[in-house]
């Protein structure tokens, strides 16, 4: 008898197995939309110096865009002032997140409100503090500069936050700093509610100091959680552009750079290369580092 | 005992000045926001305005001086629109992933994380492209849509992570009594998870009223714009009031704060595992 001619048996495993492709396909559609065709339609434009007249044809420049990127004095410009940027705040945005969380971890009075008020700055939009800060460290009647300058008379004139490239790249990076180090703080401060509290009595009783505790206890137990903080803010801020774009023309992250390319000088070819340079650079690193990890724990 | 008491105080007072650093831009805010015009730009500056004024806050309110409440409008649908989706796709998909049988599931995984890595800026480009072929520049849906590429893959791991808590023991009881999958989700897995969508949608509502690449790129029409990119605008204009502009500003923060304080507990729990996680 022919088997196609029964009736298909449905059981239960199959049910299931159908079902779960179903809920998953919106997710798989969307994804397929918006980030793989687009990343895909990417590394095509980037051979293409496409037209910006969309009715007319985009002509075809093999490694050209390539080329160009690799010889553009911008681009290696901008990937310093990338990786300082995101050695700075990352580092700093860590340790201070991380201090923050240290002190975090006792009960004192008003200890919710603190940590509610710790986290403001990484709430608010960005746009808002932006505008905050652009008026806290403007040259005319910014209060950072009277503080500086008449108040407690460290500098002896208003240093131009805005104008000159390395006080810019150092306001960036203080913005960044203040704006993100709760997220450290929050993952730092959960993992150190994790260790477990007899560990420290049993070191109190074996006469361990502050600092052997804090060396010996709680430094391992956090450090998986730092070196999450440190991957994640890394690739976050590598790709930065909206914090610096707003506050200051001076600093060029390569985010800015691109965006410049893109959509000031029109060159989207140009752009869409950096675009795949960039995700190279990310995934070279992440790679690495997996790999590198892999090879420890064996 | 005294040198523990002096330590605990010299603690609290540390803890204070952290505080009070964090938050003294937004008190510059407030207290900006709240300056007649002539303090604003005063000098030497002013903390706090001597005569509060709210004038600020009402020219912001008035459409005619002001257009923040078609901003606050489009952000509310840009912002809403991407959270509802983000959270209905998500959850559908994050429970299949955690208590069904997907064919490639391993793959499908280990694909969503490699999507991390995708920043916004690095699709901007094509989506550009995309968009103005489909005829969808200048319109609040392209926003919409390329929010979801930052917030999709993170609420698939959230919703996931918090899914895989629930006991599939709870599932299998409600099976043998005759429901459905579908019905077991609808009924058990959601009511139980209204913690961690409640999070997801603010954390996607948070990432969408917050986006100025994308709003700066898709729109043109001022009728259409979003709080960040209306307000950078007007802010470029030369005509601004530092105090309207510290009014618009605190207003354009209420909100998220405000949802963001009413699931703090659950959205920083899942933050962190998921963080963890990844």
């Amino acid at each position: 008898m022919n088997q196609a001619t029964l009736p298909p048996i449905k059981t239960l495993e199959a049910r299931n197995r159908r079902l779960g492709f179903i809920f998953v396909l919106p997710a798989l559609v969307l994804i397929g939309a918006v980030i793989l065709y687009p990343v895909g339609y990417n590394i095509y434009l980037s051979f293409w110096k496409p037209a910006l007249n969309p009715a007319k044809p985009d002509t075809l420049v093999g490694l050209g865009n390539y080329a160009r990127l690799l010889s553009d004095p911008e681009f290696y410009a901008s990937l310093g002032v990338t990786f300082a940027y995101v050695a700075i705040t990352v580092a700093g945005s860590t340790l201070l997140g991380g201090a923050a969380a240290l002190l975090m971890n006792r009960r004192f009075p008003g200890r919710k409100l603190a940590r509610s008020a710790l986290l403001l700055s990484y709430v608010s939009p960005v746009i808002s503090s932006v505008f905050v800060w652009i008026y806290l460290f403007n040259g005319l009647y910014g209060m950072i500069d009277y503080v500086l300058v008449d108040a407690l008379k460290i500098l002896p004139v208003a240093p131009q936050w805005f104008d000159n490239p390395a006080l810019s790249l150092v306001l960036v990076c203080l913005f960044d700093i203040w704006r993100v180090f709760p997220f450290a703080l929050i993952m730092i401060l959960s993992s150190l509610q994790a260790i477990d509290s007899s560990v420290y009595e049993a070191a109190a009783i074996d006469g361990a100091g502050p600092w052997t505790v804090f060396r010996r206890i709680t430094l391992p137990e956090i450090l998986p959680v730092v070196a999450s903080v440190v991957t994640l803010r890394s690739i976050w801020n590598f790709y930065k552009f909206e914090d610096v774009y707003l506050l200051t023309k001076q600093v060029p992250l390569i985010g800015v750079y691109l965006y410049r390319t893109a959509f000031t000088v029109n060159d989207l070819g140009l752009a869409s290369a950096i675009s795949v340079v960039l995700f190279l650079i990310i995934m070279g690193a992440v790679v690495a580092l997996a790999s590198r990890n892999k090879g420890e724990r064996v | 005992m005294k040198r523990i008491r002096l330590k605990n105080v010299l603690l609290n007072v540390l803890v204070t000045l952290v505080v009070l650093a964090a938050v003294s831009p937004f008190v510059v805010m407030l207290g900006t926001a709240l300056k007649p015009s002539a303090e604003s730009v005063a000098y030497p500056p002013t903390l706090w305005p001597k005569r509060p004024t709210l004038e600020h806050f009402a020219d912001v309110l008035k459409p005619a001086k002001f257009p923040f409440s078609r901003y606050f409008l489009n952000s509310l649908i840009v912002a809403g629109s991407t959270a509802l989706i983000a959270v209905v796709v998500g959850s559908l998909g994050a429970y299949a992933f955690a208590k069904l049988p997907v064919p490639g599931k391993k793959y499908l995984l280990s694909g969503t994380f490699v999507v991390y890595m995708f920043s916004g800026i690095l699709l901007v480009v094509p989506l550009f492209r995309i968009f103005t072929a489909l005829g969808l520049y200048d319109s609040r849906l392209a926003v919409v849509i390329a929010c979801l590429v930052s917030t999709l893959p993170a609420a698939l791991s959230m919703l996931g992570n918090y899914f895989k808590t629930i006991p599939d023991s709870l599932e299998e009881a409600a099976l043998m009594d005759g429901l459905t999958r579908v019905q077991c989700l609808w009924k058990i897995v959601l009511p139980l998870s209204l913690p961690a969508i409640m999070s997801v949608f603010v954390y996607v509502f948070m990432i969408a009223w917050n986006d100025f690449l994308f709003a700066s790129i898709f729109l043109s029409d001022p009728e259409k714009m979003t709080l960040p990119v209306g307000l950078r605008q007007f802010f470029s204009s030369k005509d601004y009031v530092w105090g309207r502009m510290m009014a618009a500003s605190l207003l354009t923060g209420l909100p998220v704060v405000i949802i963001f304080a009413a699931v703090e507990k659950s959205i920083t729990g899942g933050l962190t595992a998921g963080g963890v996680k990844s």
